[in-house]
């Protein structure tokens, strides 16, 4: 049962008449359905619940039951819904298991509404009531706890990270390679996804190569190093905020002049974007996705590359929260054409792209595994026209779910990030 | 919670496959569960890292860091990505009858 205090909580939330775009956004659906196509839940299933415009529907009818004068005289008249128990319950399956955040609605909407910036405050309004998935929740509360959202200790990173720095000096036959662990004063304060220490550490050796070659002041902490941002996913502002902290306060403390992010599509956007807004401040230092530091280095001719070691037919994933909702489109191409000898577009690609299904903390939940496989299909078959043996994409979330993909579908390909494509065609200067 | 049937065999599982009570593991899950996922015999490399697994699981009850599991097992990294296609967590730590590990895995 949901109790009134946090049936209270919720509706505050779209009770903010000072927030313009909320009331901008909450008050303009006209109902059009040409985002139906758009989104890959709709496209798999073909049920109308799944459709963009019923999931900011669900939102709206709450909105003017309780927030417009004409829905509190007569809800019967206006499209309006209680706010109880089963509707918050749909409102979960609606918001988290049915929608992976990519925001390829928002783009085909012949209006403009931000359908994602919805289904985020919808996804607030469960946050206020403490109705968020328990796997989602676990994984927020983890990095809220530890500081890492995998729980790793810190004598067992530092390992980790030792370990991939003997890597590092076998493969380049350099005993004076390093990964620096917690120096101050360096240029580069570097991030990762727990995923990677945990279980994927190469990543993690094939960035330090690239840094290497560039000869890059660079240094990661083995406090903080979390680049992820569950309390996004959670629509939990509190916790995505102590975790935006977290990265600000270590490049302060660390005395870094660049925050780079490592390969997470979501996290780039919490802490480049949405970070200031959460902290109320600016940043007086650089805060860039791994990508960009990459293509800088291509073009200031800091690393060299050879696209001939890498001769495998490549394709490229767009992560969504890295090019439609973050920009980096061409800078991506860039990179991965300097790195490889024959790459072939996906379609539809770049800002129309499909996502890979994992996103939006889909991943995280078991709740929604066999729907996450199924909208996933979209992106396998995508995969499977191109013909390729390689899919490059820079970031961790979509790898395992692409993993996952071609696991279940048979795809055959191997899944790099751009660090790890990248690395391969690294021509090392010997001194 | 979901079923999951392998060869006659029922499984309480979560969404993705993992076994709800991992007390409940035995070498014959071990090895169902290495089917489904296309490992047709469990090799001893196999058992090493799912006995590690285990070992860890039952001590701190969490899935060991990959550095430990190479450790442990004498084996390379790639041996681990070749012996479980979907990788430690998907793939080794289902089979070894550990709940899914959170995060991005």
């Amino acid at each position: 049962m949901i109790t009134q205090e946090q049936k209270e909580k919720a509706l505050a939330i779209l009770a903010d008449r000072a927030d313009p775009k909320l009331q901008t956004h909450l008050n303009s659906c006209v109902r059009c359905g040409l985002c139906a196509d758009s989104c890959i839940y709709y496209k798999a299933y073909g049920e109308a619940q799944y459709i963009p415009a019923a999931k900011v529907n669900m939102i709206t009818s709450l909105y003017r039951r309780y927030h417009t004068t004409e829905g509190k005289l007569l809800p019967g008249l206006v499209g309006t819904r209680k706010l109880n128990e089963e509707t918050a319950q749909k409102m979960v399956d609606l918001f988290f298991g049915s929608c992976t955040l990519c925001g390829r609605c928002a783009k085909h909407c012949s209006i403009g509404v931000d359908i994602p910036f919805l289904v985020g405050k919808g996804r607030e309004m469960l946050a206020a009531m403490e109705i968020i998935p328990k796997s989602l929740q676990a994984t927020a509360d983890m990095a809220i706890q530890t500081g890492n959202n995998m729980g790793i200790p810190v004598d067992e990173f530092r390992d980790t990270i030792q370990w991939m720095e003997e890597e590092l000096q076998e493969e380049l036959g350099d005993a004076e390679a390093q990964i620096p662990l917690d120096e101050t004063n360096k240029q580069i304060l570097y991030t990762l996804n727990p995923r990677e220490p945990k279980f994927f550490p190469l990543s993690i050796a094939a960035m330090a190569k690239i840094f290497h070659a560039a000869k890059e002041s660079w240094t990661i902490s083995s406090n903080y190093y979390d680049v992820t941002n569950y309390g996004f996913f959670c629509g939990n502002n509190a916790q995505a905020s102590v975790m935006a902290r977290n990265l600000y306060e270590e490049t302060y403390r660390l005395q870094a002049k660049r925050l780079v992010l490592g390969e997470c599509g979501h996290g780039t956007r919490a802490i480049r974007w949405e970070g200031p807004n959460w902290l109320k401040t600016t940043y007086d230092f650089d805060a860039l996705s791994a990508l960009e530091l990459i293509g800088e280095y291509i073009r200031q001719g800091r690393i060299h590359l050879d696209k001939s070691l890498n001769q495998k037919v490549c394709t490229l994933h767009d992560p969504c929260n890295l090019v439609r909702n973050g920009g980096l489109l061409k800078e991506m191409r860039f990179v991965v054409r300097s790195a490889v000898t024959h790459f072939t577009e996906m379609t539809p690609c770049g800002t129309d792209n499909f996502c890979c299904g994992g996103g939006g903390g889909n991943l995280a939940m078991s709740e929604y595994n066999e729907r996450r496989l199924k909208i996933g299909k979209i992106k396998a078959d995508q995969i499977r026209q191109t013909g390729v043996k390689v899919v490059i994409t820079p970031c961790h979330n979509c790898v395992d779910q692409l993993t996952q993909l071609n696991h279940t579908y048979k795809l055959g390909v191997e899944i790099k990030t751009v660090a790890e494509i990248v690395a391969d065609a690294l021509i090392i200067n010997k001194e | 919670m979901a079923l999951l049937e392998i060869e006659g065999v029922s499984f309480e599982v979560d969404g993705d496959g993992f076994l709800t009570n991992p007390s409940l593991w035995n070498d014959e899950v071990a090895t169902l569960f290495a089917k489904a996922d296309g490992i047709e015999a469990l090799t001893p490399n196999h058992w090493a890292v799912i006995r590690m697994i285990r070992t860890h699981f039952d001590e701190n009850g969490n899935a060991p860091m990959v550095r430990a599991l190479c450790k442990e097992t004498g084996l390379k990294l790639k041996e681990i990505y070749e012996l479980f296609p979907l990788g430690p967590a998907r793939g080794a730590c289902r089979v070894a009858g550990l709940p899914k590990p959170d995060g991005c895995v």
